[in-house]
């Protein structure tokens, strides 16, 4: 891991994506063990998976993720704990006016 | 305190504003939902042990496995039908808001407690998150159901779109979640109980099952009481105090700004928003004691005063926002000083300080 260099890493993946009444969920898993780190981004490839209403799909597809350097990483970490508020359910959207 | 609200927002106020073009009875709108992606110390996690608050942990983790509410969230014949199409416009913009934002709250929860289910190798915190996940990702499908029937479509393809990991530190996770599950508990009930004895203000359905939903925010907050007293150094030490006290402050004056965006919703319900919050916060409050030794004291002068403050800061940001340019830009700024004087002084505010009970659990008893 650079510096500031970001590298980048191709893997399988399988998604989930349940459209159901008894469960909204939706998930990657690396097939081949892969961790993600903080900062780190990650493309699924392809069209996106579209679960019509009672669906769900399980797709194995391609995924790159892209390594966040450093310097990011420890940004992310300083950082991201400041996120939470959007676990609440009150603290989406920032328009003030709706 | 301004908490990035991710990639959400924009599509969600978009999307939104497709109502008031509305000219059909179902036109069909379509809201993406894009949640964040999480990471965490997940040696850590699984360093946790339980085994100082055993019987207790087993306890909750039985009363999870047995999934009480696992036949409560299905539509019977107390699900009235609604006509949306007849609604008040600016009611359904907030009500749609409300359940777009609750949704996309136990999506993300759901997001979060899978990665650590699936990242973990601790059999006791495993067997946790993989209910919790279990019990968001169906009050999910819950709230999109509610939501199809008033012709919004969520669309999951936000995974085929590049994602940004986010990270929480184990010990900001538990405060987070312990705080947004036990406030969620309190918001529900609250809202229960207030149509419950005024029902003509039942505006849907959807409200008739929040008793039982909100038992699972309730227990979910109970598994991050009990996780935090396995280390008493997260709830003791000075730099851990200071720190619940800043999520205290944050999440609650959070909510009442944000409540205060939703005014016909409130008033379609015949609640007073101010009255509410306070209410949800002191019931908070109260059941926080099992495990934070502070409080803080939301009958204090400086209170409600700064928290109007701070709302009133949030629309000048937000005016700014919309005006744009230099003007807005200065308006913005000045919106976010007024704010940041506004939290000082609420973070300020004395604590209250107790002594939590030698038992965490608690029943919910609202």
């Amino acid at each position: 891991m650079g510096l500031f260099t970001r590298e980048v890493e191709q893997v399988p993946c399988t998604v989930e994506v349940s459209h159901r009444f008894e469960s909204l969920h939706a998930h990657v898993r690396f097939d081949n063990g892969a961790v993600v780190h903080p900062g780190d981004e990650v493309l699924v490839h392809g069209a996106p998976i579209m679960a019509a209403y009672g669906e769900v799909i399980v797709e194995e597809r391609a995924a790159t993720i892209t390594r966040a350097s450093l310097i990011e990483r420890l940004w992310t970490r300083a950082t991201g704990d400041f996120g939470f508020m959007e676990l609440c359910e009150f603290s989406f959207s920032e328009e003030i006016k709706l | 305190m301004n908490a990035p609200a991710g990639d959400l927002a924009p599509h969600m106020a978009d999307d939104l504003g497709i109502d008031t073009t509305m000219t059909t009875a179902m036109a069909t709108e379509t809201t993406l939902l894009n949640p964040r992606f999480y990471t965490t110390d997940f040696d850590e996690l699984d360093r946790v042990d339980v085994s100082s608050v055993r019987p207790a942990w087993d306890g909750l983790i039985a009363q999870m496995r047995s999934d009480p509410n696992k036949g409560h969230f299905k539509k019977t014949a107390d699900w009235d039908q609604i006509d949306w199409a007849g609604m008040e416009p600016t009611l359904r913009r907030e009500f749609i808001d409300f359940l777009v934002s609750s949704c996309t709250a136990e999506f993300s929860g759901c997001v979060l407690y899978k990665e650590m289910k699936r990242r973990g190798s601790n059999p006791d915190i495993c067997e946790l998150f993989n209910y919790m996940a279990r019990d968001e990702a169906r009050h999910a499908g819950f709230i999109n159901d509610a939501l199809r029937e008033a012709g919004v479509a969520v669309n999951l393809g936000f995974l085929t779109r590049a994602k940004k990991y986010t990270y929480f530190r184990p010990k900001f996770i538990y405060y987070a979640t312990y705080l947004s599950e036990k406030i969620g508990y309190a918001r529900y009930i609250t809202i229960f109980r207030h149509l419950e004895a005024n029902p003509d203000q039942r505006f849907h359905p959807i409200f008739k099952w929040f008793r039982e939903w909100c038992n699972d925010e309730f227990s979910h907050g109970e598994a991050f009481a009990l996780l935090m007293r396995t280390d008493p150094k997260l709830t003791s030490s000075f730099a851990n105090k200071l720190w619940i006290r800043f999520f205290l402050t944050a999440v609650y004056s959070t909510m009442y700004v944000r409540d205060h965006a939703r005014p016909a919703f409130h008033a379609a319900l015949g609640v007073d928003i101010e009255w509410y919050d306070q209410e949800v916060f002191r019931k908070t409050s109260a059941i926080a004691r099992q495990v934070f030794p502070i409080e803080i004291d939301i009958d204090h002068p400086r209170w409600l005063p700064n928290l109007r403050r701070m709302r009133d800061a949030f629309g000048q940001m937000d005016a700014g926002t919309r005006q744009g340019g230099f003007l807005g830009w200065a308006q913005r700024m000045a919106g976010g000083a007024k704010a940041a004087y506004a939290f000082a002084a609420l973070y300020t505010i004395p604590v209250i300080k107790s002594t939590p009970p030698a038992n965490v659990r608690l029943e919910p008893s609202y």
